[in-house]
């Protein structure tokens, strides 16, 4: 099979200066690049020129026009990595159609979570007609029964539909593009409603100035399309830039994450990006490498975002792929959300990983990033990764509570100002007061601080423990705890509850997959000692059965409804027969002994 | 309720898929048919890729992983491996 062309020999690169979506099409369809899919042992499967999904989606568009749905109804797309959801969503753009990307489930057994799932995502966006394929159709229809959707079919049944009459309507730039559902929490889903200024300004930033796109880049991912680090990231922005894409569906890179570095070394790939757990995952099978020949030295971004940024596992990464052609240099920390479009900021290309380390205790109980001499080895210190400054034409801050900006190397919230902020989410003002302040700023409900304009990020806000005057990020905990033998990355919740006496304690909810009594004693003293250990706190621990807790649409441990579950007594117990819940609080000689 | 009756080339990929699973067996309790992969086995979602690297590796099929959120137990597994190997 021949597979699109890396770059245009005739059509001049341009990155991103276009109003709309489809007039971004119209012009990358001029040239010879485009899309190309590969199967789950990493053969090209499918290829499709920029030029060929214009024309099927041009057709597909007249043919949607004979619904005569009204402009801006929502069509909802099951978003699997395939020609499919690339033809439907650029179709409806050029109809005035709001397409709605919706979830996979790779979990076994979680058909029923995943159907409840796509429930409250369509019940929030109200689609007129929903696609999916032939083998997702039964689940998505189970979801959208008794909603009002006109049409749910397969892409087959789409196509059927008669093209004679139809008209195009495409949207102007001041209309809306799509409605990206990854915040909120499983049952209240938030959906950023985008709109194509917020797409195509951002696209162009992203381009332009994070990447600094270029004729010759070729991008790789495995990022699922309904996500917005795939689908701004690595279907839009490289449209936009006529760059072509060589795609792994999600289940084939978590079945063989080798595929993903074999076809960046196939395929001669520039670009691609992955949160942390997705270079770890690679890591896992570091060893069956050396039997593939891979050369990685064509890849000069390996760009890291999604969650927070775990620099010894980069630097894993890069000691294990080194002598694959790997260069350390490539690594490109960023800084983004959804509510933002997708990136606020990257750090510099071409610099790695950069790490500021900082005093832990000082960390902790002043809010002040205070970074450790290089003879203070005998400190507690904690890492952040730089992740550069904010694109042009973006500002951010960091603020303390009442809104007042807070000088560099303190902690505050990061607040965002910038052209691709959204107006809101779709038909939820509640969440979108939370979010947008009245100066038009947005608070992304991240923690960090700044340093001469260099981001850091700390944390998640609204998790926030604080704890006898001590600041405790609750994935610190919940990495700690997940570092025990006996319990697994994804299984622990920690969070605070409020104390008879104003104080907040610590709770952790470890979900435990073996039935000894004693083993699970051990587990509960080894959690009670490593919290100790790590925050200097005593804490409440509770072990759930296995498949406990609850997880965000975009695959995040949701903290906030396993609080609001142990608060309803909602979690059920398993009792090991000790008392776990000790004197809460932090003992006087403790606490002189952490502040040193 | 009553266990489904199984052809015999069902019977011996369950067979297969428990040999396979031992690997994951940490508590080493009793596989059959109707063990429940996630709530008995307690396999998680990162073994679970691996099972499925092996299985597509062994039966020499690929299997959609949009499928397995509907397989709770090793049968429910070996008929999907089944209806793949038939093309299906």
């Amino acid at each position: 099979m021949e597979l699109t062309a890396t770059s245009n020999p005739v059509l001049p690169f341009r990155v991103g200066t276009f109003e709309t979506i489809w007039e971004g099409l119209d012009y990358a369809a001029r040239g010879e690049t485009g899309c190309n899919f590969f199967s789950s042992r990493g053969a090209p499967a499918r290829s499709l020129p920029y030029s060929e999904i214009r024309e099927r989606a041009l057709d597909l568009a007249l043919r949607l026009s004979t619904l005569d749905l009204p402009r801006g109804s929502r069509f909802a797309i099951v978003a699997e990595t395939s020609p499919h959801f690339l033809i439907f969503f650029y179709a409806c753009q050029y109809v005035g159609l709001i397409p709605v990307p919706l979830p996979l489930s790779i979990n076994l057994g979680g058909h029923d979570a995943h159907v409840a799932r796509l429930r409250a995502m369509l019940a929030a966006a109200q689609p007129a007609a929903a696609v999916a394929s032939r083998e997702l159709l039964p689940t998505l229809a189970q979801a959208a029964a008794g909603l009002g959707a006109r049409l749910i079919g397969t892409p087959e049944d789409f196509d059927a539909l008669p093209a004679a009459g139809g008209a195009l309507a495409p949207f102007n730039k001041d209309e809306p593009c799509y409605i990206q559902y990854s915040s909120g929490s499983t049952m209240d889903p938030k959906g950023v409603m985008v709109s194509q200024r917020a797409i195509t300004t951002n696209a162009r930033a992203i381009g332009r100035d994070g990447l600094r796109l270029r004729a010759g880049d070729r991008a790789a991912s495995w990022l699922p399309l309904y996500h917005d680090m795939g689908l701004v990231g690595f279907c839009i922005t490289p449209m936009l830039a006529q760059v072509s894409i060589d795609y792994l569906a999600t289940s084939t890179f978590a079945v063989r994450p080798l595929t993903w570095l074999q076809l960046i070394s196939e395929r001669r790939c520039t670009i691609a990006f992955s949160p942390t757990f997705g270079y770890e995952l690679c890591l896992r099978r570091a060893a069956k490498a050396n039997a593939m020949n891979l050369d990685l030295s064509s890849w000069r971004v390996a760009g890291i975002g999604g969650e927070m940024i775990r620099p010894d596992v980069l630097e894993q990464f890069a000691a294990a792929f080194g002598p694959h052609g790997f260069d350390r240099r490539a690594f490109l920390p960023s800084y983004g959300l959804a509510e933002a479009t997708l990136a606020v900021s990257f750090a510099p290309l071409g610099e790695g990983v950069v790490v500021d380390s900082v005093d832990r205790d000082k960390y902790e109980f002043t809010r002040r990033a205070v970074p450790v001499k290089s003879n203070g080895a005998a400190q507690r210190t904690r890492s952040f990764v730089a992740c550069g400054s904010v694109l042009p034409e973006y500002a951010v801050e960091i603020r303390d509570d009442n809104g007042r900006t807070l000088p560099d190397r303190t902690i505050g919230r990061i607040c965002i100002q910038g052209p691709s902020l959204m107006e809101g989410y779709y038909r939820n003002p509640a969440a979108t007061r939370q979010m947008k302040l009245a100066d038009g700023w947005l608070d992304t409900g991240d923690m960090g601080y700044a340093v001469g304009g260099t981001l850091f990020v700390t944390g998640r806000r609204k998790d926030m423990i604080i704890c006898n005057g001590r600041n405790i990020w609750p994935q610190d905990l919940e990495w700690a705890v997940e570092s025990l033998a006996d319990v697994r990355t994804g299984s622990v919740a920690a969070f605070s509850v409020d104390d008879d006496d104003g104080d907040e304690r610590v709770v952790i909810v470890v979900e435990c997959y073996f039935a000894e009594p004693a083993r699970q004693r051990a587990l509960v003293q080894d959690i009670s000692a490593i919290i100790h250990r790590t925050a200097g706190v005593h804490c409440e621990v509770m072990l759930v059965p296995a498949r406990t807790l609850i997880f965000t649409s975009s695959g995040k441990l949701s903290r906030a409804a396993a609080k609001a579950r142990y608060l309803n007594d909602g979690l059920r117990a398993i009792d090991v027969g000790i008392d776990a819940t000790p004197a809460y609080g932090f003992d006087a000689e403790q606490r002189i002994a952490a502040a040193g | 309720m009553e266990p489904e009756v199984e052809s015999p080339e069902i019977d011996s990929i369950v067979s297969d898929l428990c040999d396979m699973l031992q690997r994951y067996n940490k508590e080493q309790i009793a596989l059959g048919a109707e063990t429940s992969l996630s709530s008995e086995l307690n396999i998680d979602s990162v073994e679970v890729m691996d099972l499925i690297m092996e299985i597509e590796d062994k039966f020499d099929i690929d299997i959609p992983i949009n499928l397995i959120s509907d397989v709770e137990t090793v049968a429910d597994l070996a008929r999907l491996v089944h209806e793949r190997m038939k093309g299906g």
